[in-house]
C-alpha cells in the first residue's frame, strides 16, 4: 500500500501519470486528496506558463534571411556553387516557409477537439440562456452518474443546465454555470486526453481545453468576449474541485 | 540535380511537419537558452540541418524527439563555436521580463521567472514534460538518464518552483533521496 510521502513525491514528479495505486491512496486519504487539488491547480498554471508568447514579428523577418553558403570561384567550384546555390535556395525557401507557416499555424484554430466542442454548442442553443433557475440535484446526479462522476452542487456554483450528451462516441456531462459575467459552458471529457491547456477562439466562442491528470480533460467556453482567461481558469478549477470521479 | 514530383511531395510533407512543430521547438529553445536571439538562431540552424538530413527521419512519429535532439546539439554547438559570456541570472531575467509577460497575468510572469531560475538540469526535463508532452522514459532517452533519475529531477524541479513562487510546501515530501 502506497504511503503519503511516496504518493506526493510521485504526484510532484508527474502529476499527469496517476496510477491505479495512487488513485486508491488519493481516494482514501483526505489530506492527500487536498494536496492533489493544490498540485493540479499549480500544474494548470505551469502548463500555461511554459507556453511562452513567441516573438512573431522578429521571427517572420528572420525566416526570410538565411545567410547564403560560401560560393567557390573555380570552374569545378562553379558546379559546386551552382548546386550549393540551389541547395541554399531550397533551404532558404524551406526556412522562410516554416517561419511564415509557423505564424499562420499560430493564427488558425488547430485543435479538432476544440472544434468539435464548439460545433456541439451550436446543437444546443437553449443552454446559453441567462437564468437563475437551478437544475434539480436529482437531474444533476443523473447526468453525472452517466459519466461515473458526482458533482458537489455546493462548490460547483449555480448550474442552470445539465445534459448527458453524445460526444465523440461517449456520453459526457454538458453543464452551464451561471457566472455573474454570464453563462459559461463546461464539458467534462473523461475520454479525451490533453497534456497542456489549449486556448481557442472559434465561431464566436472563446475558451480552453484543460487537462485533468488521470481523468481526461475539461472544456470550458463562453460567448462573452469580456471574460478573460483567468476567470475561465477560476470557473474550471471550481468545477474540477467539485467533481468526484467514482469509477 | 533534378527534383522529381515524389521528392517535392516529400519535401512539402517534411515542411508541413516542421511548421506544425516549430512554435514549441522555439519555446523549448527559449527555455533552454533563456535568450531570444540565441533561441531563434538555434532553431533556424537546427531546422536547416534537419532539412538537409530529412532522409534520416524514417518515421514521422519520431519527428519531435529527432528535432529536439538536433536542437539540443545545436545549442551545445553555440557554446563550442563562441565563448558565450556568463550573465548573472538576475540581469538575464530583468532583460527578458517584458518578453516573458506577453500581456498576461502577473502569476504567470512570476512562474516563468521562477522557471528561469531553475538550474538547467531541472529546467530541461520539466519543459520536456510539461511543454513537449514527453513521458518520463522519453525524457530519459533524450537526456541519457534513467527513469528514476528523471523522476527525481522532475520532483526537485516542481518543489523548487513551488518554493520560488511562495507556495505552501509544508505538505510536500522532503527531498531526502526519493
Amino acid at each position: 500500500m502506497m504511503d503519503c510521502k511516496h504518493y506526493r513525491a510521485a504526484l510532484l514528479a508527474d502529476p499527469a501519470a496517476v496510477t491505479a495505486e495512487m488513485r486508491d491512496h488519493g481516494s482514501g486519504c483526505a489530506a492527500c486528496a487536498q494536496f492533489t487539488q493544490r498540485i493540479q491547480a499549480f500544474e494548470a498554471r505551469l502548463q500555461r506558463a511554459v507556453r511562452l508568447p513567441l516573438p512573431e514579428a522578429r521571427d517572420a523577418g528572420r525566416g526570410a534571411s538565411v545567410s547564403p553558403l560560401p560560393i567557390a570561384a573555380s570552374a569545378s567550384g562553379r558546379r559546386v556553387a551552382s548546386r550549393t546555390l540551389r541547395w541554399t535556395a531550397l533551404a532558404a525557401s524551406f526556412i522562410a516557409a516554416i517561419s511564415v507557416g509557423g505564424l499562420l499555424w499560430l493564427a488558425v484554430p488547430r485543435s479538432s477537439l476544440a472544434g468539435d466542442v464548439v460545433n456541439h454548442m451550436a446543437e444546443e442553443p437553449e443552454a446559453w440562456r441567462r437564468t437563475t433557475a437551478v437544475v434539480s440535484p436529482a437531474a444533476l446526479d443523473a447526468v453525472m452518474q452517466d459519466a461515473h462522476m458526482h458533482l458537489s452542487a455546493a462548490t460547483a456554483g449555480l448550474v442552470s443546465y445539465a445534459s448527458s450528451c453524445g460526444f465523440r462516441g461517449h456520453q459526457v456531462p454538458h453543464l452551464v454555470v451561471q457566472d455573474p459575467s454570464g453563462p459559461v459552458t463546461v464539458m467534462v471529457l473523461v475520454h479525451e486526453s490533453a497534456r497542456s491547456p489549449d486556448d481557442f477562439d472559434e465561431q464566436g466562442y472563446r475558451g480552453e481545453i484543460l487537462p485533468v491528470p488521470g481523468h481526461g480533460a475539461i472544456a470550458i467556453l463562453t460567448r462573452n468576449q469580456r471574460l478573460d482567461a483567468a476567470a475561465l481558469d477560476r470557473i474550471a478549477l471550481q468545477l474540477r474541485a467539485a467533481i468526484r470521479w467514482t469509477n | 540535380m533534378r527534383t522529381g514530383i515524389g521528392e517535392n511531395q516529400k519535401h512539402a510533407r517534411f515542411q508541413a511537419l516542421c511548421q506544425s512543430l516549430r512554435p514549441d521547438l522555439l519555446r523549448f529553445a527559449l527555455w533552454l537558452s533563456r535568450d531570444r536571439s540565441v533561441a531563434e538562431d538555434v532553431v533556424q540552424e537546427a531546422l536547416l540541418r534537419a532539412w538537409k538530413a530529412q532522409d534520416a527521419l524514417l518515421d514521422e512519429k519520431a519527428a519531435k524527439p529527432w528535432l529536439l535532439t538536433i536542437i539540443r546539439r545545436e545549442y551545445a554547438r553555440t557554446f563550442e563555436r563562441k565563448r558565450v559570456p556568463t550573465v548573472d541570472v538576475d540581469d538575464l531575467i530583468a532583460s527578458e521580463e517584458p518578453a516573458l509577460a506577453g500581456g498576461e497575468d502577473p502569476d504567470l510572469v512570476e512562474l516563468r521567472l521562477a522557471i528561469y531560475r531553475l538550474p538547467l538540469e531541472y529546467r530541461e526535463p520539466l519543459v520536456l514534460q510539461v511543454l513537449m508532452g514527453f513521458s518520463t522514459a522519453e525524457i530519459g532517452q533524450q537526456l541519457g538518464l534513467t527513469t528514476a533519475a528523471v523522476l527525481t529531477r522532475l520532483f526537485r524541479a516542481r518543489r523548487q518552483l513551488r518554493v520560488l513562487c511562495g507556495e505552501d510546501v509544508s505538505q510536500d515530501p522532503e527531498d531526502d533521496g526519493l
